[in-house]
């Protein structure tokens, strides 16, 4: 008897395995590295396990798989990884991803967007044009434009207008310096601007502004220029250096590191500064309420300036995406790879990632209406912020909104296009002549007269050779 | 015959221990099983340098070759040197990390033998290791901390250095984007950081003196210097020779650390080496290729001083490091 028993009961779990086998075999591993998306992070655990719910609701089992990587040198350290030859299915590259693909390591994703509509109605104007260029990288966000912002209340202080001009806004930034707006009993303590590591911020409002309309620009005999060397430039470094000069823009801009130059704004030793996003413009104005406990301090965005050459954000550089998701080509799960990519674009994905969990992140009423939790502030996307998504309760703030919505309205597609591997020592060395010139021209160690020398120099390290590929390129 | 030729012969000489003839393959083993502790206690070092420094070295064969992730890797012969040397900023790169590595070495080298020599003559126990303390501690900060706390001291607004400058009636100068000043806070820097902990080596060198040389020189009227001069220093030569020897292989590594820290878009030009050059075309772009012909480069030249090093130190005190 018991042996019969036992018997049947070996058989049933045999049964029970073998049937069990496929079931789990379904799940179709995927294994994916991107920065700061960790297995020692519950949330970013929680957010994984609530996609392979929602595929799996969507008829796509995954067992989607973190690597986890040093969010610290994630570029590095992916780079020694991939060159190992351990190639996850999903790669979230923050630079070196030209390389992998040139070696047809990366997928080109165009058919497949073709053929998952939430991907493609997910892009921005800019993702479409990169695509076209460089079909490797899916980084689905509002182009990064650095707009300023300015406390409301030193604004009305003021009793300014927001500067329209390149001319209003260096009078603003002389009136925050040469007032005392920071109330320590020391007027002409104060800097107008202050930014960090290089000029890119300002460009985004005053290349426009100046007559620096793309990064190739034609000459007077109509052949092609990089813009760097143009008299559009030059007036412009000529306005950043005046500006520094008269105590208005911060000279230790260049050694300032970014919370170096938050910390300036939230102390007042500073007035304007760039937010490199919407999303960063409201950190900034939570960080501002919590240097200055018990107070209620708006900050309130500034208006692009019209200058000499026009006005608008600095062009959107669509070679290729700078950063973003890749998936393998030597994957054996490609198709299964883009649907978890198609998912994190649809609106059930996109709820997810953008607005995390109800209970903690949001909460819903008995209409269904979504309220934010305080945690909201401390959730952010580890995918995509896709154009054709919007938040069910609004979660910018009107500042915020406004540089989106500057954003959205001001996007000029750039003609720098991706240079061949061949020429990276060359664009390193101009690169390197350009931004130490300007630095000097900033910080008064060389004088604008000195352009010409900067021009020389530039050219010798590279430019002429950069300039003449550009022209076989460019028509 | 044959079998005899190969069993080359030991003698082991100790006194009342029977000479014995022990096969050179026994022997060894003995001596594994005499010693074992002590070969149990290298192991760790041995693996350690067999997997990272040794085994690495065939792979410098990337020089040569255009990197596949797939492989196999491509033979390019010297394309990768080729490009290289005709980068038109590699020169640059090079004379900056001549002219870094040539301070330090002028600069900084001798501070902690200085630093060594001082504390040896400190005389009161409490004050020598409160001493010592405080000038070890600053090699165990990272360089993002130590270049943190420059661009703060050295901040011509708000930086020590400013309050200073303006104190004694001086216009504050911004020491880390003036292209004049630059390479003196690498070498200010790296004294800073490590002349305290590397002066260890000479102290222990210091210590290990016989005392008899001191008191015989006191006997022939020495003074405190003299005693310095004629007994400290003759001393600690081998030690010197040796870690200088041993510098001058690390001369192009200059320290990608300290000046990645501290480079900043201004002095980027002055002190670009080829480490922070490596580093960025190698790693950001990945140009594997390009960058480790660049590292075997460097490897080359610190082995020729090495040996060049090794042998005028050799004509000049006798000591080398072999």
């Amino acid at each position: 008897m018991l042996r019969r028993t036992l018997m049947l009961s070996t058989a049933a779990m045999a049964l029970v395995g073998a049937l069990a086998v496929p079931a789990f075999a379904q799940s179709v591993p995927i294994r994916i590295v991107s920065k700061d998306l960790l297995t020692t992070n519950p949330e970013d655990v929680k957010e994984i396990e609530a996609i392979e719910a929602g595929l799996k609701a969507a008829g796509t089992d995954v067992d989607l798989q973190i690597l986890d990587l040093p969010g610290s040198g994630y570029a590095d350290a992916l780079s020694v990884q991939l060159l190992s030859g351990d190639i996850p299915d999903i790669i979230y590259f923050q630079g070196g991803d030209q390389k992998m693909a040139e070696q047809g390591i990366l997928e080109d994703l165009n058919p497949w967007i073709e053929k998952y509509p939430n991907l493609k109605a997910a892009l921005w104007p800019h993702n479409v044009e990169r695509l076209k260029n460089y079909p490797y990288l899916l980084y689905i966000y509002p182009p990064r434009a650095p707009q300023p912002v300015i406390r409301q209340d030193w604004l009305d202080k003021l009793g300014m207008a927001p500067p329209t001009t390149v001319e209003e806004y260096e009078a603003l930034f002389k009136a925050i310096h040469d007032g005392d707006l920071d109330g320590d009993g020391t007027p002409g303590n104060t800097l107008g601007l202050t930014g960090y590591g290089n000029t890119a911020e300002l460009d985004s409002i005053f290349n426009q502004a100046f007559g620096v309309t793309a990064t190739w620009m034609k000459d007077a005999s109509g052949a092609w220029v990089n813009e760097r060397v143009t008299d559009a430039e030059k007036a412009k470094i000529e306005y950043y250096a005046r500006l520094a000069s008269e105590g208005l823009f911060d000279k230790e801009y260049v050694t300032n590191t970014f919370d170096v130059k938050e910390d300036k704004f939230y102390t007042g030793k500073a007035g304007v500064i760039f937010g490199s996003s919407p999303e960063v413009i409201d950190i900034y104005g939570g960080k501002m309420n919590q240097a200055h406990p018990g107070e209620t301090i708006k900050l309130a965005l500034l208006p692009l300036p019209k200058g000499p050459g026009g006005r608008g954000l600095a062009a959107v550089d669509v070679s290729k995406e700078s950063r973003g998701f890749a998936v393998s080509s030597v994957s054996e799960h490609k198709e299964e790879a883009v649907k978890v990519l198609d998912f994190m674009a649809s609106k059930a994905g996109q709820d997810i990632d953008r607005m995390g969990f109800e209970g903690e992140q949001y909460t819903k009423d008995a209409s269904g209406a979504v309220t934010f939790t305080d945690k909201i502030s401390t959730w952010y996307a580890r995918f995509f912020n896709a154009a054709n998504w919007t938040a069910p309760t609004q979660q910018l703030s009107p500042t915020a909104q406004a540089a989106l919505d500057t954003i959205k309205a001001g996007f000029v597609a750039d003609n720098a296009f991706v240079w061949p591997s061949d020429y990276a020592a060359d664009v390193d060395a101009t690169e390197q002549v350009y931004r130490s010139w300007v630095a000097k021209f900033i910080t008064g160690e060389a004088k604008i007269d000195q352009w010409d020398q900067f021009v020389s120099e530039y050219n010798a390290a590279g430019g002429t050779k950069l300039a003449e590929y550009a022209r076989t390129v460019l028509k | 015959m044959v079998a005899q030729s190969k069993q080359s012969t030991l003698t082991t000489a100790g006194g009342n221990v029977p000479k014995a003839k022990i096969s050179q393959h026994a022997g060894f083993l003995h001596g594994i099983r005499q010693w074992w502790p002590y070969y149990a206690m290298m192991a760790p070092g041995i693996i350690f340098f067999l997997i990272w420094h040794y085994v690495p070295i065939w792979e410098a064969k990337m020089a040569f070759e255009q990197v596949r992730i797939i492989p196999p890797n491509i033979w390019v012969g010297l394309k990768n040197f080729q490009a290289l040397f005709s980068s038109p900023v590699f020169y640059q790169v090079l004379a900056n990390t001549l002219i870094i590595s040539g301070m330090k070495i002028i600069f900084v080298f001798p501070v902690p033998i200085m630093v060594a020599l001082l504390l040896n003559e400190v005389r009161s126990g409490p004050l020598r290791q409160s001493i010592q303390s405080a000038i070890y501690l600053p090699h165990f900060l990272s360089w993002v901390v130590i270049a943190g706390v420059f661009v703060a001291f050295l901040s011509p607004t708000d930086g020590a250095a400013g309050q200073i400058a303006r104190g004694v009636g001086l216009q504050p100068i911004n020491y880390l984007t003036n292209t004049g000043t630059i390479r003196w806070v690498l070498v200010f820097t790296e004294i800073w950081r490590s002349a305290g902990w590397d002066s260890l080596l000479y102290l222990a060198a210091i210590i290990s003196i016989d005392t008899q040389l001191y008191d015989a020189a006191e006997m022939d009227g020495a003074n405190r210097w003299q005693k310095i001069w004629h007994v400290t220093l003759p001393g600690i030569v081998p030690t010197i020779a040796t870690l200088f020897i041993l510098n001058m292989g690390m001369f192009l590594s200059a320290d990608l650390n300290q000046v990645i820290n501290l480079q900043n878009d201004v002095n980027a030009s002055t002190i670009d080496i080829i480490d922070t050059y490596v580093y960025r075309i190698g790693l950001t772009t990945g140009e594997y290729s390009l960058a480790t012909a660049a590292g075997l480069f460097k490897a080359v030249i610190g082995m020729v001083l090495v040996l060049v090093s090794h042998l005028v130190s050799k004509r000049l005190t006798g000591k080398g490091v072999w």
